[in-house]
């Protein structure tokens, strides 16, 4: 997936303008505002209580705003009937029956959306997470991996434009996360929107073509890994061991500044340290993201 | 409306897929109705409990009972009235009621001339088995009176005096009469001198003669009387089946919220309404299958008798609907699963209890059967007992019905209203 910057000429997918949202005392929005593009994966970035579930939550229509205005695609808020039928949510929490097998579950979930053949429809979603071996085992006994799997494809009974997910790969084997990012890169593909948030950095930046960060209610900076990188990231550090000792110099010009060492001789070993999305989230939020 | 369907149907598969759920709202209330209902109708290998109401004292009727009380397979009570001992009946104290009537010993008189004691039973209708083996027993116990009357010479005099009269009477042959007359009277000689009466002519097909003629009739359903301790008891599992669907559905709707699966729900393009709409139709189409497999398995198998059912359909829709709205209520008050099921296990207990759950309303101290007005269960068990045993007619039936209804709409308005505020 390219990182680059958002196509301009593409349909503004999900427009979010100056949200405002509290519980009681606590803010938890403060002033939102995000335009995310048709076909893209969105990476909504920041520590917990940084205000992302929220965003969801009020994106996808469970609780209301206490101003501001959000739209999904020309359907209008998300609590609007016809938007609804484009928004498909995996929440954080596995939200499955467990008595159920994945068939019925999958099988439920259309009906209720007014699916045509939802037996079908099933069948499909549970060979495209992989599933459709397991699909007459209940719930109940899949392993947590399998059921994040699941949990996805109960996202998309309805073949919904607008996705979110909330942490899809959180606490899963290798095999269920390289699954699950495989679906969510090939939905984009097929020019559905992807607003995707999770704790692992090295995941945004693989997959996201652009990332929020956000914390106590606000975003902080929005752009490319790369862009993001280069302007919030700071200097990379480079270390020269040599016969003299170890030397650390924090620099924008990293190859000059190995070059330079290279120069003056007697190096036996140089290691760069660039800065990435971590040290993005560091430099903005004094925080690291797990903190 | 389909998608309401569907989510009910889903929470009726997760129903029978949770075992102990499964167990509590189906067969528990079953369990408790037979558990009742044998333990009120005293079945056991104890002897045959049966009441004997003697129309007139007679040394007859005296050795009957005596012979009965003796036999070890009966425990008599003699008792005053007919009423009396259909009342015993009734309540399942007794088997039957053995009525002696006045006629009884000038019947065993022309026992041989084709007149014959007879005995009125009054049994039980669902223990007719019992009742069956009561005749049989009497008639054991009636032949060995009828021949101990005989070894009485006096006893045996005033049957051939009456076997003699019969013979006048009939239109046999001079020769015919001759003879039978001469066996007679050889009879009687041989009585008054003690011979063994083991001489004496018996009738010709011995097999099918019996001494007493036993008349054998039902206890005949009489309004505002269980006709047998079944009609207490299944309707008392009512209850239990109401309590079961209630306390299932009533933390269904935290249990979704604490699985994740009630965010999915809202949102789909189900309203929350309609979210709540498919859980209470849930519980109505569990509250209306297990009343109606309770009402099926007493009237075809334990003899209880529906006295209207058109009252009986109307019944279970209205405490379906009534307890739907409880079920409502409960969801309302608690927001984890936990709290629903144990608050509500404790609070639906105490009301069950109060309500007719246990022991029968008609049973309980004046107190406790004012206080009983406060349970939705009293209300419900009423109603089913009024279309049963009870046999009330609709004037009757309002007031039960009503009060379900009313529970009903409340607890729908008021609880959606409440829940769809925490959701």
């Amino acid at each position: 997936m390219a990182h680059g910057a958002p196509s301009h000429a593409m349909p503004s997918a999900i427009r979010i303008r100056d949200v405002y949202k509290s519980y009681g005392a606590l803010q938890a929005l403060g002033g939102v505002s995000l335009e995310i593009e048709q076909g893209e994966i969105f990476g909504l970035l920041g520590p917990n209580g940084a205000g992302k579930s929220t965003a969801i939550a009020l994106c996808t229509g469970q609780i209301a705003r206490d101003s501001g205005s959000i739209d999904i695609g020309d359907a209008g808020s998300p609590r609007a009937a016809r938007a609804r039928a484009l928004i498909g949510l995996a929440p954080q929490q596995i939200a499955l029956y467990d008595e159920l097998t994945a068939r019925e579950n999958l099988i439920f979930l259309a009906r209720v959306h007014g699916m045509p053949n939802p037996p079908h429809r099933a069948d499909e979603l549970l060979d495209m997470v992989g599933l459709l071996p397991r699909a007459r085992d209940r719930v109940g006994t899949f392993s947590g991996g399998m059921q994040r799997r699941l949990n996805l494809a109960a996202a998309l009974v309805h073949n919904p434009t607008a996705i979110f997910l909330d942490e899809p790969t959180a606490g899963v084997d290798p095999q269920s996360r390289t699954a699950i990012l495989e679906v969510v890169m090939r939905l984009a593909a097929e020019g559905r929107t992807v607003i995707y948030t999770t704790h692992y950095m090295e995941e945004a930046q693989r997959i996201c073509s652009r990332v929020a960060i956000m914390d106590r209610g606000r975003v902080l900076a929005i752009g490319t890994v790369p862009e993001l990188v280069a302007t919030h990231g700071g200097e990379s550090v480079v270390t020269v061991d040599s016969v003299a000792g170890q030397h650390r110099v924090r620099t924008r010009e990293p190859l000059r500044e190995i070059e330079r060492a290279l120069a003056e001789g007697g190096a036996t070993a140089v290691r760069i340290e660039q800065p990435d999305l971590e040290m993005v989230f560091l430099s903005l939020t004094g925080r690291r993201l797990r903190d | 409306m389909r998608a309401v369907a569907f989510l009910a149907l889903k929470d009726l598969r997760l129903l029978l897929r949770d075992r102990a759920a499964a167990f509590f709202t189906f067969v528990f209330p079953l369990a408790i109705a037979l558990f009742f209902g044998y333990v009120f109708s005293g079945t056991s290998s104890e002897p045959l409990h049966v009441a004997a109401f003697v129309e007139q004292a007679s040394p007859a009727a005296s050795l009957l009972m005596k012979a009965l009380d003796e036999d070890g397979g009966f425990k008599v009570t003699v008792i005053d009235s007919r009423d009396a001992g259909e009342q015993l009946v009734r309540r399942g104290d007794a088997v039957a009621l053995l009525v002696v009537p006045s006629t009884y010993a000038e019947g065993l008189d022309g026992v041989f001339s084709g007149g014959g004691a007879k005995l009125g039973l009054v049994v039980d209708p669902s223990r007719r088995a019992e009742g069956a083996m009561l005749v049989g027993k009497i008639h054991e116990v009636a032949f060995r009176t009828v021949f101990a009357g005989i070894g009485d010479p006096v006893q045996f005099a005033r049957v051939l005096d009456r076997m003699e009269e019969s013979l006048k009477a009939s239109d046999l042959s001079f020769t015919d009469r001759l003879a039978i007359r001469t066996a007679l009277s050889r009879a009687r000689t041989m009585s008054a001198k003690g011979a063994d009466s083991s001489s004496t002519t018996k009738p010709q097909s011995i097999a099918d003669w019996k001494p007493v003629t036993v008349e054998i009739a039902e206890l005949s359903m009489r309004p505002g009387v269980p006709a047998n301790t079944f009609a207490i008891s299944f309707m008392q599992g009512i209850a239990w089946a109401l309590f079961g669907a209630v306390l299932s559905f009533g933390s269904g709707i935290a249990e979704e919220r604490q699985r994740g699966t009630l965010v999915r729900l809202l949102v789909s393009p189900m309203s929350p309404n309609q979210i709540l709409m498919g859980k209470a139709l849930a519980c109505f189409v569990t509250c209306l299958m297990t009343e109606w497999m309770l009402i099926c398995f007493g009237v075809f198998l334990f003899r209880v008798e529906v006295s209207s059912w058109p009252l009986m359909v109307a019944v279970t829709l209205v405490t379906a609907f009534g307890f739907s709205g409880i079920m409502m209520l409960l969801a309302a008050g608690f927001r984890t699963q936990g709290g629903a099921q144990g608050a509500g296990r404790a609070v639906l207990l105490v009301l069950a209890m109060i309500g007719g759950g246990t022991v029968p309303i008609v049973f309980m101290p004046p107190f406790l059967r004012i206080a009983s007005n406060l349970s939705p269960f009293k209300w419900a068990v009423m109603a089913a007992e009024g279309a049963t045993w009870r046999s009330w007619g609709m004037s009757e039936m309002l007031i039960p019905l009503a009060v379900l209804a009313a529970i009903g709409v409340f607890g729908l308005t008021v609880g959606t209203a409440l829940v769809r505020r925490s959701i």
